[in-house]
């Protein structure tokens, strides 16, 4: 055992030096939050200040974009697992079973098409004059056009349909383990397939709906892209304000505070929904 | 294996809900791909005829071209990269057990959690600290250090499912570590490199929010390349990009399916 736990050593450190490269990254642009900005081409320069963490978090308008980031996220997580967990139960449990087969090639081939391709996309799709709006203008279910880019909708919408895949493949390992006879059970005691399904399926689906809950939660806070083409400016996410501090205002240290609390306020949010979550488990068990 | 057919009203609505999510799912996709052969510059409905301008203008332009060059460049250097230093590493992380192995598997995979601007970001301010010109090496870097865990995950799923006990009789008849290695655990460890590389490729060529940190004019990726070109155009030659990226991911897929079963690769 002492000989494998050498050989070990080697056989890990080039994967280790990659990421004490990374942890090096991280904790040195960190570091840059303490300090105030330097004069151009220099990252920092004098005593150490906590000056930026109050510009971060004294200012309405960064609270503003701090919390629309986090309840955004949450909300936009929540309605992906609502259209996720028929698209799983179809997979996993339809008679033929070509269906389940035709799903996941459309989630496989939507997943390996890429962000910038879904983003261009949606961008072109729910434009004024694009196919969302005018099938609804002229099936007269709206008279004029909806709104959906450079608002939340449009933003929501795309990080939706790119949360997509995630929670589908995470939530079809809960439903393949869930034990149908407890749900024939119901049924054969009289319960409607509805009643079967709120009452039995869906508690027994917890725990997997809540692992998904916070896979999809950490990917849409970290979502970047989606806001900085269909947002169009107006709507921002953290990530899009961290890259205008150091693109637009070259203040490197201002943007690693930002990063910095947005690091923070991440965890902190998991944390909270893992811990809410482990308490309703618990309770409805 | 117990499968319980969706009846009744209940199942119907279900289909029904899955069918929708399908086609939101797929709208998307197949959208692009019929805008790419617009005769307008903008949307029309229905398409006016057919044209292959737009193809034509992407696979002229020197810009995306170089971008395309670029980014394959350095999928193709980052992926054989990643599989060097992720088997060796898997192998360490799920077979044998150190001191500290959950603290290091933590770093090793922590750029899966933490937000790929954090990434970017950190990178191009140590590098830029350090005096280095970014280039293609810290591209090359920024992308390994994204796109490792992937191959770590990927592998470390497969190496969980094989039996140890095989290694052991290889061992015990008097094979070495190496022979062991390439003649009992490579072979076995098929599915999950062709997986790991698939993911690492595509994760490489896609990645914007790392890429557009670390990638300046000569170093220009194909989706910074296709952000820059939205903003200022506004025409369906992403839509061309966008069409020959979905028809790599179609053969990649049906490469996938053929040799495992996509069912399987894609559950990671």
């Amino acid at each position: 055992m002492a000989k494998t736990s050498d050989r070990s050593k080697y056989l890990i450190s080039p994967a280790l030096l990659i990421a004490s490269f990374i942890v090096v990254a991280y904790g040195y642009f960190a570091l840059t939050s303490f300090f105030p900005k330097g004069p151009p081409g220099t990252q920092f320069v004098g005593t150490p200040t906590l000056d930026n963490y109050w510009r971060v978090l004294g200012s309405g308008s960064n609270q503003a974009v701090l919390f629309s980031t986090l309840g955004a996220s949450f909300l936009i997580s929540l309605i992906t697992i609502a259209v996720a967990v028929p698209m799983a139960m179809v997979i996993v449990r339809a008679k033929r079973e070509w269906v389940g087969n035709l799903i996941m090639l459309a989630i496989a081939v939507t997943f390996l098409s890429g962000g910038v391709t879904r983003a261009y996309s949606w961008l072109i799709l729910l434009g004024n004059r694009g196919l969302i709006n005018l099938g609804l203008t002229n099936s007269g279910i709206v008279d004029a056009p909806i709104r959906f880019l450079y608002n939340w909708s449009g933003v929501g919408i795309s990080i939706t349909h790119y949360l997509l895949p995630f929670a589908v493949f995470t939530l079809i390992g809960a439903v393949r383990n869930l034990n149908p006879s407890v749900e024939e059970a119901a049924r054969s005691l009289g319960a409607s397939r509805t009643t079967t399904f709120w009452r039995i399926t869906m508690p027994m689906l917890l725990p997997g709906l809540m692992v998904t809950l916070v896979l999809v939660y950490s990917i849409a806070l970290a979502s970047f892209l989606f806001p900085m083409l269909l947002g169009g400016g107006k709507v921002r996410m953290i990530a899009n304000q961290i890259y205008d501090r150091m693109f637009v205002e070259y203040d490197i240290p201002y943007a690693a505070a930002t990063a910095v609390v947005f690091l923070v306020s991440a965890f902190a949010s998991i944390w909270l929904i893992s811990f809410v979550a482990k308490k309703i488990e618990k309770a409805v068990s | 294996m117990f499968r319980r057919d969706l009846e009744g009203r209940f199942g119907i609505t279900v289909s029904l809900l899955a069918a929708v999510a399908t086609v939101f799912l797929l709208l998307p996709v197949l959208f692009v791909v019929l805008h790419s052969f617009s005769p307008t510059r903008y949307f029309q409905w229905p398409p006016q005829g057919f044209s292959l301008e737009w193809h034509l203008n992407f696979y002229s332009s020197s810009m995306f071209m170089d971008a395309a060059k670029n980014s394959f460049l350095m999928a193709l250097i980052v992926t054989p990269l990643s599989l060097v230093i992720g088997i060796p590493a898997s192998y360490a992380l799920v077979r044998s057990s150190f001191k500290g192995k959950a603290v290091i598997q933590q770093i090793i995979l922590s750029p899966l959690i933490i937000p790929g601007v954090v990434t970017g970001v950190s990178l191009l301010s140590l590098l830029s600290a350090a005096g280095m010109n970014i280039g293609l090496f810290g591209l090359c870097l920024g992308m390994l250090v994204f796109a490792l865990p992937f191959a770590i995950r990927a592998l470390s799923a497969n190496l969980l499912g094989l039996d140890p006990r095989i290694e052991e009789a290889a061992r015990n008849l008097g094979a070495g570590p190496f022979r062991t290695f390439f003649a009992i655990v490579l072979p076995q460890l098929k599915s999950g490199i062709l997986a790991a590389s698939v993911f690492v490729f595509v994760e490489a060529l896609d990645n914007f929010s790392i890429a557009v940190f670390l990638s300046n004019d000569s170093t220009k990726v194909l989706p910074v390349a296709a952000y820059q070109y939205i903003k200022d155009f506004d025409d369906p030659t992403v839509a061309a990009m966008a069409t020959a990226l979905i028809v790599m991911s179609i053969i990649l897929v049906a490469f996938l399916e053929k040799v495992m079963g996509f069912q399987k690769s894609l559950r990671l």
